[in-house]
């Protein structure tokens, strides 16, 4: 093996690719163009969606229980209560009266709440909801909100009434204070952005392995290349170091479509559900967690390389190489909504949990270098092991030529 | 000069070449024949270092094809197939110069040498023009200088006239009379009996691995009385069609 020879086959498929507009469109152009739009649209729908459920909430009565004075009642002691609640008209069938969007929200009352209110008994009030429909569903706790304060106020006019002061009720008052230094946006982002690097670094490099191997095999300019002066171990890490190449350009051109969302609207990162801001992140651990993300690729990377030399043509690539998305996908959903310091020991070991974990780990502003040196040690076992496999296909005959 | 010592290749029970034994002298045009099967493109494989033998070895150039592949290889030059094995995205003087690298030639040598081939070979008007938007005669130029781009001493062909017309057929031809002439040893398979006629000095049949019998041409004729070489080779290789 010569560093010469890998870096003129390096060079070369560089070039060979960067000009296969095929191969460069998938892995740098469309991340750049398609995660600004994937976030914009995403966070504009999940801002809707909020909006929705906490916005122009109407309530209906049902027709069973409708009386002017219930319609009053309603208007009178919910529309005051500082929710954005309406009351509109009466409805035969709740369902009905949700999905056409006649009301987000139906209720009913006893038929005798007046005299029960007097007489200062307990009366029912059923609210019907769609759990199906954010809208609808999402809307109950501001409804709850209203009935709450309302409940309040009806148990103070009481107390007053008779002559004892309403603060009795209350002997805790309830303070809070947000201490938290980093934004509330920073929670969705330790969710998505892991998993986001993670799977990228895992098969940014597809397009380009496919093209490699199986796509030289195809076009028959494999053999060629084979009876050249080159080791077989040359034309490999030649190989292998172009697809860790555009692993990692995948990777940057979907941060740079991140950056440029984030730019248009700054909470569209986390798909509108807050703003992002006060990391606390510790060098050595960013520094790790880098490492372990290098070894992530270089690992897929081999694999990659293996599958490709494995398969006949390109088609064939490219269906076992799509099959590696899914691999990597399990284990990245898996603990997508786990927060840094729930991460287990384990999670270290294994690789894209290790990474997501560490990427976590940083963002979250948290240390622990034990976990984070555990995974750079068992990733550069998986970068062996894969670059094993790699080499021991590449010079296995019966793979080589398989046609 | 070739020197083929029992060279054998299996692929698990089934023998592809079975010990094969002969020699190619230098600077001579050598006519590998055998029907589709017969072991012809897993020897030249072998030759080319592509694939190790199971058994036996052989030597080019004087160099031995299992002690040092590396060596083998800088000096062989290979076509398998008339036009094919080209980077379509890259230039023609990128293919070339590509190889040209590969067989660790200086950079100052490549582009003299490039120049050279694209003078020898009329391909002066496309050598900066990407392989895959050439004709089928100006891909079969550009493989042509990247198989001689490093000056081998030995030329392998694994039928380099298979599926070209008869224009192209004479441009491969052409070329390895002129090989030929410039003292290369050429060892070629073919399919086309008036080609391999025509070119070659000295011929081997061989049969499901195995050689049935080497020599020139008109000697073999005489040897089992047949008119012509395809007669010849029906009855050495045509399992008694």
């Amino acid at each position: 093996m010569k560093w010469k020879h890998i870096m003129i086959v390096f060079k070369k498929e560089v070039k060979d690719i960067v000009r296969d507009r095929k191969t460069l469109f998938s892995s740098i152009i469309v991340p750049i163009f398609l995660m600004p739009i994937l976030f914009l649209l995403v966070g504009r729908g999940t801002a809707k969606m909020s909006e929705e459920m906490t916005t122009n909430i109407t309530v209906a009565l049902t027709a069973d229980s409708y009386s002017p004075a219930a319609q009053n009642f309603l208007k009178e002691s919910l529309e005051t209560q500082g929710e954005d609640i309406t009351i509109v008209d009466p409805v035969d069938d709740p369902w009905e009266a949700i999905n056409s969007k006649k009301a987000k929200l139906v209720v009913s009352l006893d038929r005798d709440f007046e005299d029960k209110l007097k007489a200062l008994e307990p009366f029912t009030l059923k609210i019907y909801y769609d759990n199906s429909l954010s809208r609808s569903g999402g809307a109950v706790g501001a409804l709850r909100s209203a009935i709450t304060k309302l409940n309040g106020t009806i148990a103070e006019q009481r107390l007053e009434a008779l002559g004892i002061n309403p603060e009795i009720l209350t002997p805790v008052v309830v303070e809070t204070e947000n201490v938290a230094r980093s934004g509330d946006g920073n929670m969705m982002l330790m969710m998505l952005l892991p998993m986001i690097i993670a799977m990228l670094v895992a098969v940014g490099g597809i397009p380009a392995a496919t093209d490699l191997v199986a796509g030289e095999k195809e076009r028959m300019t494999f053999e060629p290349l084979l009876t050249t002066r080159p080791g077989r171990m040359s034309i490999l890490i030649g190989k292998y170091l172009t697809i860790i190449l555009f692993s990692f350009a995948s990777v940057i051109s979907t941060l740079i479509g991140m950056l440029l969302a984030f730019i248009i609207n700054p909470s569209s990162i986390t798909m509108g559900l807050g703003q992002i801001g006060g990391f606390t992140m510790d060098r050595g651990s960013v520094i790790l967690c880098l490492i372990v993300t290098l070894l992530l690729g270089m690992t897929f990377s081999g694999l990659q390389l293996a599958i490709s030399t494995y398969a006949r043509s390109f088609k064939e690539g490219q269906t076992y190489l799509s099959m590696l998305m899914f691999v990597v996908m399990i284990p990245a959903y898996a603990i997508m909504m786990i927060m840094p310091n729930d991460i287990q020991m384990y999670m270290y070991l294994i690789p894209v949990l290790n990474t997501v974990s560490a990427f976590k780990l940083v963002l979250g502003g948290m240390t622990n270098y034990t976990g984070l040196i555990l995974a750079v040690a068992t990733s550069l076992v998986y970068v062996v092991l894969s670059l094993l496999i790699a080499a021991s296909m590449f010079k296995n005959e019966k793979y080589l030529f398989r046609s | 000069m070739i020197e083929l010592k029992g060279l054998t290749k299996r692929f698990g029970n089934v023998t592809a070449v079975n010990d094969l034994s002969f020699t190619v002298r230098e600077g001579e045009i050598f006519g590998l024949l055998g029907e589709n099967g017969a072991g012809k493109t897993t020897t030249l494989r072998m030759l080319a270092t592509m694939l190790k033998p199971t058994s036996g070895t052989a030597r080019l150039a004087g160099i031995d094809i299992v002690e040092s592949p590396e060596e083998v290889r800088g000096r062989v030059g290979i076509l398998f197939g008339g036009e094919s094995g080209l980077y379509d995205r890259l230039t023609v003087y990128e293919n070339i110069q590509y190889f040209g690298e590969l067989n660790d030639m200086p950079v100052r040598e490549i582009k003299k040498r490039i120049q050279e081939l694209a003078d020898a070979f009329g391909m002066n008007d496309f050598l900066d023009k990407r392989a895959g938007k050439l004709s089928k005669g100006m891909r079969q130029k550009a493989s042509f200088a990247r198989a001689i781009v490093h000056n081998p001493d030995v030329l392998l062909l694994d039928e380099p006239t298979s599926g070209l017309d008869v224009g192209a057929m004479r441009e491969v031809q052409a070329f390895l009379i002129d090989q030929k002439k410039a003292g290369k040893t050429i060892l070629f398979s073919s399919h086309t009996m008036s080609e391999v006629e025509k070119l070659c000095d000295r011929i081997a049949v061989i049969h499901k691995g195995s050689l049935v019998d080497i020599g020139e041409t008109e000697e073999l004729l005489g040897k089992y009385g047949t008119q012509s070489l395809e007669e010849l080779f029906v009855r050495l290789a045509g399992d008694g069609r």
